[in-house]
């Protein structure tokens, strides 16, 4: 098999815009050999076919996937949401995560939950939480604790303002080394956010103005490169007189 | 050959214009003008729940056509049930079963081709709003005129002269890693057709010469589409990714 023409022809897609409809891979041509694909992309019968519009990226060896930044929320396992209580069902709570199913969050999927302890989370309760269950057609489940049971952060988000964003701005934010904007304005404010993958974010401050400031500066930033991001925090900071 | 009133010739299509994520609390929306006919699309979705009737185990869709002035009534009815078919056919209904997704049309300006215009304007508020799809639909209307000959992206005043036309409906023309010689066995995918509308009587060979027209000039709409896919994603993509 000749391996370096296979390929050049396979991944010369690879890093460009690919829209619904194109053919990514011919499996045909790659035997032995596992691939993974996440989202936006399916098989189809002998080849790879893309399902959403966006940049088609591949971390070597073998995973393959689309980039693309939506308003809406596909659940996936493993992933850290913040999500709004919307109805408190016996054993679960219902929660909205921006995705085309309502969550349940059980009423024990708390650190140290019993029976006796249930939190009494009200509509509206905004929650951090991690997404335990994701199989597409069912609704996803989610839970406040980590892998080993202890609560890391999950749970109820107090005071702070959350304001929703697109998927791909929310990636940004936790993608590491740390996002220009977040940098630049953590050298000035002492700020906490929580960012939730489902296009959520959650700003808390000591000050309201501070909270707003932050805010609006992640707003502005989803466009924008790194050196801009940090010129434009600092404009910001600057007209509020921190600097 | 006849001139047309605007000047074109008879292959020429009007100006196209697209622009997408416009509206700010829809989940996908877009903008496709063909001249001085001017559709808007949003697109809602996908919600939990299907309503009555559907099948639960495919995701439905859920089309509303709203027209520039007037009551809504049974043109309007039938260009949401074209339009619904459509869509249903270009998604795929498998990803989420037992969800709703609702496609708003608004007319902004009706010069002719008014039902391709919606089409085109629909697929791409669809691409925006994240909905997975098999492929994208480009849409395009084509007149026969009274001596045989076909001119395409008619105006208002041409549909109403006209005996007979057509709007059709074709996949787009994707690009693919697999060699010309693997796919040369079969035909390649933009020689499917996806709907068909047709006005007025026409003979069978007009018709096919309508299609075989309207399939070449679906090739330029299909690139412009994806040029104008490719220059929104890869500014926000640049941007974002430094």
């Amino acid at each position: 098999m000749d391996v370096d023409t296979g390929n050049m022809t396979q991944t010369n897609l690879v890093d460009k815009v690919v829209v619904p409809g194109d053919v990514v891979l011919d499996l045909t041509k790659m035997e032995n050999q596992t691939i993974k694909l996440g989202s936006g992309l399916r098989q189809d019968c002998d080849y790879i076919s893309v399902m959403q519009a966006g940049k088609l990226r591949l971390s070597k060896p073998n995973k393959y996937w689309v980039e693309s930044s939506q308003k809406r929320y596909v659940h996936r396992l493993e992933d850290t949401v913040l999500g709004i209580v919307v109805e408190h069902r016996s054993d679960n709570f219902l929660v909205d995560i921006k995705a085309p199913n309502l969550a349940f969050l059980p009423v024990l999927a708390f650190e140290g939950g019993t029976r006796r302890n249930i939190p009494k989370f009200e509509t509206g309760t905004l929650i951090y939480a991690r997404v335990v269950k994701a199989n597409g057609i069912m609704n996803p489940e989610l839970s406040c604790t980590d892998a080993s049971g202890k609560a890391a952060e999950f749970g109820q988000l107090k005071n702070g303002y959350m304001f929703e964003t697109s998927t791909g701005l929310a990636r940004m934010l936790l993608s590491s080394p740390t996002c220009p904007v977040l940098e630049a304005l953590g050298k000035k404010i002492s700020f906490e956010t929580a960012v939730g993958l489902n296009g959520r974010v959650w700003v808390n401050a000591s000050s309201p103005d501070d909270v707003i400031l932050v805010s609006n500066a992640i707003m502005r930033s989803e466009f924008l490169s790194g050196t801009q991001q940090r010129i434009m925090a600092e404009k910001l900071l600057e007209r509020l007189q921190k600097s | 050959m006849e001139d047309r009133t605007d000047g074109r010739n008879a292959n020429q299509l009007r100006p196209l214009g697209c622009s997408r994520t416009i509206l700010n609390r829809a989940h996908g929306s877009a903008r496709w003008s063909q001249g001085n006919t001017i559709v808007l699309a949003a697109v809602y979705g996908p919600k939990a729940g299907t309503k009555k009737g559907e099948n639960p185990e495919k995701a439905s869709f859920e089309v509303i056509w709203k027209p520039k002035t007037g009551q809504i009534g049974k043109q309007e009815r039938e260009y949401e049930m074209i339009l619904k078919r459509t869509l249903q056919s270009i998604c795929l209904v498998n990803v989420h079963p037992n969800t709703t997704t609702s496609v708003i049309v608004q007319v902004v300006g009706d010069d002719g081709s008014l039902l391709p215009c919606a089409i085109n304007a629909s697929c791409a508020a669809l691409v925006d709003a994240g909905i997975p799809m098999k492929h994208l639909a480009v849409s395009i209307s084509c007149g026969l005129m009274e001596e045989g000959s076909i001119i395409l992206d008619l105006t208002k005043s041409e549909e109403e002269k006209l005996k007979a036309f057509a709007y059709l409906v074709f996949p787009n023309s994707p690009l693919s890693v697999i060699d010309k010689v693997h796919s040369s066995k079969e035909e390649p995918i933009e020689h499917g057709i996806i709907t068909s509308v047709s006005y007025g009587a026409m003979p069978v060979s007009g018709y096919f010469d309508c299609l075989e027209r309207g399939r070449a000039a679906s090739a330029a709409i299909s690139e412009f589409l994806r040029r104008s896919l490719q220059k929104q994603s890869s500014e926000d993509a640049s941007r974002a990714a430094q």
